[in-house]
């Protein structure tokens, strides 16, 4: 008697559990992926010191908290935005800029199916001269995001405008534009990886390749991605962020 | 005296800071400390309670807590026996008052999101824990004060000095805010809760005539004199801290039966526990092995590891053994994933595009080490035809000038790669200088001779290049085995002569557990103010998925892959990628 009741309850939680599994490795956006994340997601992410933690912490807490250099993401599963959308819930993500930490944000990227928004955090006092490790960062989450066909929508948060030496976000939009251009063309230029050993698979490798060569004959622009991609001042040290507190709603609410 | 106390959890969110000095709260020595943290990836344990790091500039003690993951960080001028045995006291009493005033208790139950919520509908780590982090920093202050009064009348036998007393005084006019307790409504808004209310909130259970000290008496009581209740205070902390680990002994979990087993590998949901990864680390600890993986790295893995996993749970339907698995693969990404940006073409157009003083471009520099017979010329021409096909001119330096047949063997090399990149040059032709090649690869020779040789060949390659105007100066060294001092040497001399702008090391995948001596000793060779750059691992193609001498080898330096050859001819030259790596070394 027990040792039915054992194995009947076994099997319906062995045919759940197939279920499930069989539930997630379908209906993929990108192929080859399996999806883990499937809640509406808003992404921070950015070069380290840039002011991400803080970002997050201003969001929910809205208040400023001491940070240090993260390890982790940070994560905000069911946060409400107070203003118009008010039955709207998501998922807020922040992740280390560290660069060894990278691969983190890169398989959320991956591994989730509706992300709203990122929120790509720089430091706007940085010489525009000197964003090639910002840009390049920004080109990386690009080859993932844009191999989604609807794109991501990404904001350049500029951050720390209220410093003297702040550089207007126009400024520093077409300075990650034109560095992410030379990007694409020393990519194409350099090695490819090694992705199977005697290339057997030899298709998989090119399937797999930068969706972004494809702008790279006339130059690249953030305008020709599917994503939207815009860039706005604002400054978490002096709870100034009004404009990018906008952007969220907007995507949030659609 | 130490400079800073920082508690921290690893998403970057500051719990506690205090200064004993009242300067402003150093946030950039915690970012070089947890940058460190980061980077490094073997932490070497010297003895003493807890691990200590030295920056430039000052040094840290730190302790990493587990369940709640938090960091402890001390951090003090220089790292010296008296110094540090002061932050050990001083990270033993933080540490160990956290833990009595059940502050991780509050953390975890916010961290499960069962907290308060905001209107953000989101859970502080510490909401609820206001009034313990209050008394938490009010006790620590007054211990810390204790201490240090301890030991300075240990040091000198002498009454405070009236400075001292001074910097007493304006502490406790700076206290009193502290005691005011902040409480977070619901709503999010933040009210001032008066000091009696404090004590209302004070669980900590103690004698009865000792919880009656509220924090009112403690600011009559200074701490340089203390009074009666000063004394009652600190035996009350005091006790509080004895009681507290006794209590933590007791604590002991017993989970067993069939409902354990089934937890452990079906429904998932479950504390993980030494006892529990120790068969599943051995398994995977034999696979790492066998896949060429030395030792070493296999347990200091399994380490990490349990370090990541104990005390944790698993997720649901997760067995520990795929929990384990997920975390191993976390661990080889982190090592394997380069910590600096390698992007080398941009930096060759950097160097290049700088004139020196009389216009002449600066050729960029790359020199090629590694053991005997790893393939060093035969990498060092896959990465000359690479740079040639990016239109760059290259010139191929022969530093190698004990091996008899090692400058003919460039120089067939550098025959192929001229008649590569123009398909009308004659073999055994000379170029409009007179040297083997053509226009856009040359080779520069200086035939054999002992170690003075290889450092003023070097020494005029870069000239010759200068004035020739080339933009890439390859130089090709000699193999030496690593552990023999005589030949390794020279190295030193080498690049503080040549100065090169990039050392790669070529090692291959074939040699396994030796990789990791290689590796350091290499990287030791150019002494304590230049590394390794970049390794080349030459001969994937040979091993099929034995790819543990990449993890070795990065493991040993923390310096990054930046090639790998998988194959002989000029063209089998790929970058690494992490998550191939990864992937081959865990099925």
């Amino acid at each position: 008697m027990n040792t039915t009741i054992i194995v009947s309850l076994l099997l319906v939680i062995i045919t759940t559990a197939l279920l499930l599994i069989v539930q997630r490795t379908s209906t993929n956006v990108i192929p080859g992926q399996k999806i883990s994340n499937r809640d509406p997601t808003f992404i921070i992410a950015g070069p380290p010191n840039s002011g991400k933690t803080s970002l997050f912490t201003l969001l929910t807490t809205d208040t400023i908290k001491a940070t240090v250099m993260s390890q982790e993401p940070n994560v905000a599963a069911d946060y409400m935005l107070p203003s118009a959308a008010k039955s709207f819930k998501f998922k807020l993500m922040d992740f280390p800029g560290h660069i060894k930490l990278r691969y983190q944000l890169f398989e959320t990227l991956k591994e989730s199916s509706s992300i709203k928004g990122l929120i790509f955090v720089v430091d706007s006092t940085v010489d525009p001269q000197k964003l090639t490790e910002t840009a390049e960062f920004l080109y990386e989450i690009l080859t993932i995001t844009e191999r989604n066909p609807e794109g991501v929508d990404i904001l350049i948060a500029c951050n720390k405008c209220e410093s003297f030496t702040a550089r207007p976000p126009a400024k520093i939009r077409d300075a990650l534009e034109k560095e992410i251009g030379k990007i694409v063309e020393r990519k194409m230029k350099s090695l490819s990886s090694v992705k199977t050993q005697l290339d057997a698979n030899a298709d998989e490798k090119d399937a797999d390749n930068d969706a972004l060569e494809l702008n790279s004959s006339h130059g690249f622009k953030f305008d020709a991605l599917d994503g939207n991609i815009v860039a706005m001042e604002g400054s978490v040290l002096k709870q100034n962020i009004d404009k990018w507190d906008c952007w969220i709603d907007e995507r949030a609410v659609n | 005296m130490i400079e800073q106390l920082v508690v921290f959890t690893p998403q970057g969110q500051v719990l506690y800071k205090f200064n004993p000095l009242r300067k402003r709260f150093a946030e950039q020595q915690i970012n070089k400390i947890v940058c460190q943290l980061i980077s490094t990836s073997a932490r070497k344990e010297e003895g003493g309670k807890f691990p200590v790091l030295e920056l430039d500039g000052f040094a840290c003690m730190y302790h990493a807590m587990k369940q709640p993951r938090l960091y402890f960080v001390v951090t003090y001028a220089a790292s010296s026996l008296e110094l540090n045995q002061e932050a050990e006291q001083v990270l033993q009493l933080g540490t160990r008052l956290w833990e009595s005033l059940e502050l991780n208790d509050k953390i975890i139950h916010n961290l499960n999101g069962k907290g308060p919520r905001n209107k953000h509908n989101y859970t502080w780590i510490l909401d609820d824990g206001e009034a313990e982090l209050d008394k938490f920093d009010e006790y620590f202050k007054i211990k810390f004060e204790e201490a240090n009064a301890l030991n300075s009348k240990n040091s000198s036998r002498k009454a405070p000095t009236p400075q001292l007393k001074a910097k007493n005084g304006k502490k406790q006019l700076q206290i009193q805010p502290g005691a005011k307790t902040r409480k977070w409504g619901r709503d999010g808004i933040m009210e001032e809760v008066s000091t009696a209310d404090s004590s209302a909130l004070d669980f900590s259970e103690g004698t009865s005539d000792s919880s009656q000290v509220t924090v009112t008496d403690l600011d009559k009581s200074s701490f340089g004199n203390r009074t009666d209740n000063g004394e009652f205070l600190i035996k009350e902390i005091d006790e509080l801290l004895s009681k507290n680990k006794s209590e933590k002994i007791k604590q002991a979990n017993s989970e067993g039966g069939t409902f354990g087993f089934l937890q452990k590998h079906l429904f998932g949901n479950k504390t993980i526990t030494e006892a529990d990864l120790k068969t599943v680390l051995q398994k995977l600890k034999q696979k790492l092995i066998t896949k060429n993986v030395a030792p070493e790295v296999a347990d200091y893995l399994a380490n990490q590891i349990s370090q990541d996993l104990v005390g944790s749970k698993t997720a649901n339907w997760t067995s520990v053994e795929a929990t384990a698995k997920e975390s191993l693969e976390k661990s080889l990404t982190k090592i394997l994933t380069p910590g600096v940006s390698v992007d080398l073409l941009h930096e060759i157009q950097q160097k290049t595009g700088s004139k020196d003083s009389n216009g002449r471009k600066n050729p960029y520099v790359f020199s090629v080490v590694g053991v005997n017979g790893v393939g060093k010329s035969t990498n060092l021409s896959k990465l000359a035809f690479w740079l040639l096909q990016n239109n760059l001119k290259v010139l191929i330096v022969a530093c190698d000038t004990f091996r008899s047949g090692a400058v003919e063997q460039l120089r067939v090399h550098v025959e192929n790669l001229a008649q590569l990149t123009d398909e009308t040059h004659t073999r055994g032709s000379k170029n409009s200088r007179g040297k083997t090649g053509n226009d856009f690869v040359e080779l520069f020779e200086g035939g054999y001779g002992g170690s003075d040789l290889v450092t003023k060949i070097a020494k005029q390659a870069i000239k010759y290049a200068k004035d020739q105007d080339f933009d890439i100066v390859l130089m090709d060294t000699a193999g030496r085995r690593h552990n023999d001092p005589t030949l390794m040497s020279p190295l030193k001399s080498f690049a503080e002569q040549a100065r090169p702008d990039k050392i790669i090391m070529v090692g291959e995948a074939l040699v396994g557990t030796d990789s990791v001596q290689q590796a350091k000793n290499f990287n030791a060779a150019f002494g304590k103010e230049r590394n390794l750059d970049f390794f080349i691992i030459s001969k994937c193609d040979t091993v099929g998925e034995m790819l543990g001498t990449m993890v070795n080898m990065v493991y040993a330096t923390g310096i990054p892959i930046l090639f790998v050859g998988v194959g002989q001819t000029y063209t089998d030259l790929r970058t690494l990628s992490v998550q191939w790596a990864v992937d081959t070394l865990m099925y």
